[in-house]
């Protein structure tokens, strides 16, 4: 446990001192909020759309700004750059538990997502959005923001230990992200074509949109709420046991 | 440090294979090796020989298809973690965490290595003058030069005290005066009483620093002993007034023969 939390102190300050890094993952999202309820605010007028609970469009399309900064997490191509650069070895050669060199950066990613959906959610405050269900609410949809984080950049440091590539690790990045845009992201899953709405159904990161999405519009309600966690819990229990057996067994 | 009465390093029947789509890769083929406490053992041989991956196994960093290892009298395969606690490494291109301070990183390893945060920063602290970066020690890595880089790489792979220290190739690509600067603190680190186990393609490097050495080709140990030694035994077979050196030694061993043309001294494959 110490060497996760002494690796996990050492990929904060690798963030920290990556701003360029920081800056794009807050501002990629930010500018998809933007525009996405620039282009469709109209469309949908909060007073004449139900799903909308009262509030603008904007609100709605928080949760897919949270998940995109979440997956914007750098851990798997700081992991490669280790990787190709020798330093990964020098941690394999010292005799902590091989899983924590993974767990650490992991570690940090939930801290950052903790921090950035914060400062995302903040931004978004004075514009109008606002987390129905309250402080309580608001902590939930961080936690969310963050555990989402961690699992995603887990599985791309999967891909990181895999293929030890920097190339392959970010189009790796490319294979997950249609995930998060196969889901009821623009309106909600019965509005959707019935492909879509299979589709939507069918993806996981369906139902952690719509927790998020209840947490912003509604009051909690527990019924949309514990399936958003209950995917993370699975996807990062997964993404756990891969990832130990695929560091146990790199050679 | 060296608690150990028996060898540094011994590998029996050293076995490394790598199996891909276009079949098994014979790395090393059965290599046999003593190096004893105290000793700096040179590890020799031409590009793909088998030298990092002998050094990886002997490190835990790669499986061993078969034969045995032992280093400080611990088995490698079975006692990995009990390896690594009397391993330094400072393997090939110093790795190193660009952004972190070279004081930060060497206070990293301390931590990783059971050091509590105080005793890290003062071990971190006789590190550093140790291998006299003090004015560069609370700057980024990524600024350092390749000396430098392969100072503080040495100096994180001493911070536990090892009792065996694993070099591959530290000189390479360093200029004549960094080199030289490695070579002395080599051997005020041997003179503490590290065995050092060094692998090389710098031929006069190994007959200033080394002890012993040994030459690998194809996977295989071609020829062991002391420089003088084998240089001895070249010129008994060898005959004549010439006086071998090391890299004549190594071209024997290695079936390669040297060519001249234009001046130039050439390698040339037999």
């Amino acid at each position: 446990m110490t060497a996760t939390i002494v690796l996990g102190k050492r990929a904060l300050r690798e963030a920290i001192r990556t701003p360029d890094a920081l800056f794009m993952t807050m501002f990629i999202p930010i500018f998809f909020l933007i525009v996405n309820t620039g282009q469709a605010a109209e469309l949908f007028p909060s007073e004449s759309t139900d799903f909308l609970r009262g509030q603008g469009y904007g609100a709605f399309q928080l949760p897919i700004t949270l998940l995109l900064a979440a997956s914007f997490g750098m851990a798997a191509l700081f992991l490669v750059e280790e990787i190709e650069g020798g330093y990964f070895d020098k941690l394999r050669a010292i005799p902590i538990p091989r899983y924590a060199i993974v767990l650490g950066r992991l570690v940090a990613e939930g801290v950052k997502c903790v921090v950035i959906a914060s400062v995302i959610v903040l931004i978004a405050l004075p514009f109008g959005i606002t987390i129905a269900s309250g402080v309580f609410g608001f902590i939930l949809l961080v936690g969310l923001t963050a555990f989402w984080g961690v699992v995603y950049a887990g599985f791309m440091q999967l891909v990181a230990l895999k293929t030890r590539s920097a190339a392959a690790t970010n189009s790796g990045g490319l294979i997950f992200f249609p995930l998060l845009f196969l889901t009821p992201n623009f309106v909600p899953r019965d509005m959707l074509t019935e492909p879509m709405e299979i589709a939507a159904t069918l993806n996981p990161v369906t139902y952690l949109m719509e927790a998020m999405r209840s947490l912003i519009l509604d009051d909690l309600d527990w019924e949309k709420i514990l399936p958003g966690f209950g995917v993370v819990a699975a996807m990062g229990v997964l993404m756990l046991a891969l990832t130990v057996r695929m560091i146990q067994r790199y050679d | 440090m060296n608690e150990t009465a028996g060898p540094a390093v011994l590998a029996e029947g050293l076995v490394k294979h790598y199996t891909g789509r276009e079949g098994t890769v014979e790395a090393v083929r059965g290599v046999d090796l003593e190096v004893s406490t105290g000793e700096v053992f040179g590890f020799l041989g031409p590009n793909g020989a088998g030298k990092s991956t002998t050094v990886r196994m002997l490190t835990t960093l790669l499986t061993i298809t078969s034969g045995r290892a032992e280093v400080a009298g611990v088995d490698v395969a079975r006692d990995p973690d009990g390896t690594r606690r009397r391993i330094g490494v400072a393997l090939q291109e110093a790795g190193l965490d660009p952004r972190q301070t070279g004081r930060e990183l060497l206070i990293l390893h301390g931590r990783l290595f059971g050091l509590s945060a105080p005793e890290a920063a003062e071990r971190a602290r006789e590190l550093i003058a140790l291998v006299e970066l003090e004015d560069a020690a609370d700057r980024v890595i990524k600024g350092y030069s390749g000396g430098m880089q392969r100072r503080l790489d040495l100096a994180a792979a001493l911070v536990h005290e090892p009792e065996v220290l694993f070099l591959d190739e530290p000189t390479t690509g360093l200029d004549p005066a960094s080199r030289l600067t490695i070579w002395e603190e080599l051997r005020r680190i041997n003179g503490d009483g590290t065995t050092v186990f060094l692998t090389t393609q710098y031929l006069e490097e190994a007959d200033q620093l080394c002890d012993r050495i040994a030459i690998i080709d194809g996977g295989r140990i071609v020829r062991e002993g002391t420089p003088a030694r084998l240089k001895a035994d070249l010129r008994a077979r060898r005959g004549g007034d010439h006086e071998p050196t090391l890299d004549d030694v190594f071209l024997d061993a290695t079936g390669r023969t040297r060519a001249r043309a234009d001046g130039e001294v050439q390698e040339v494959t037999a």
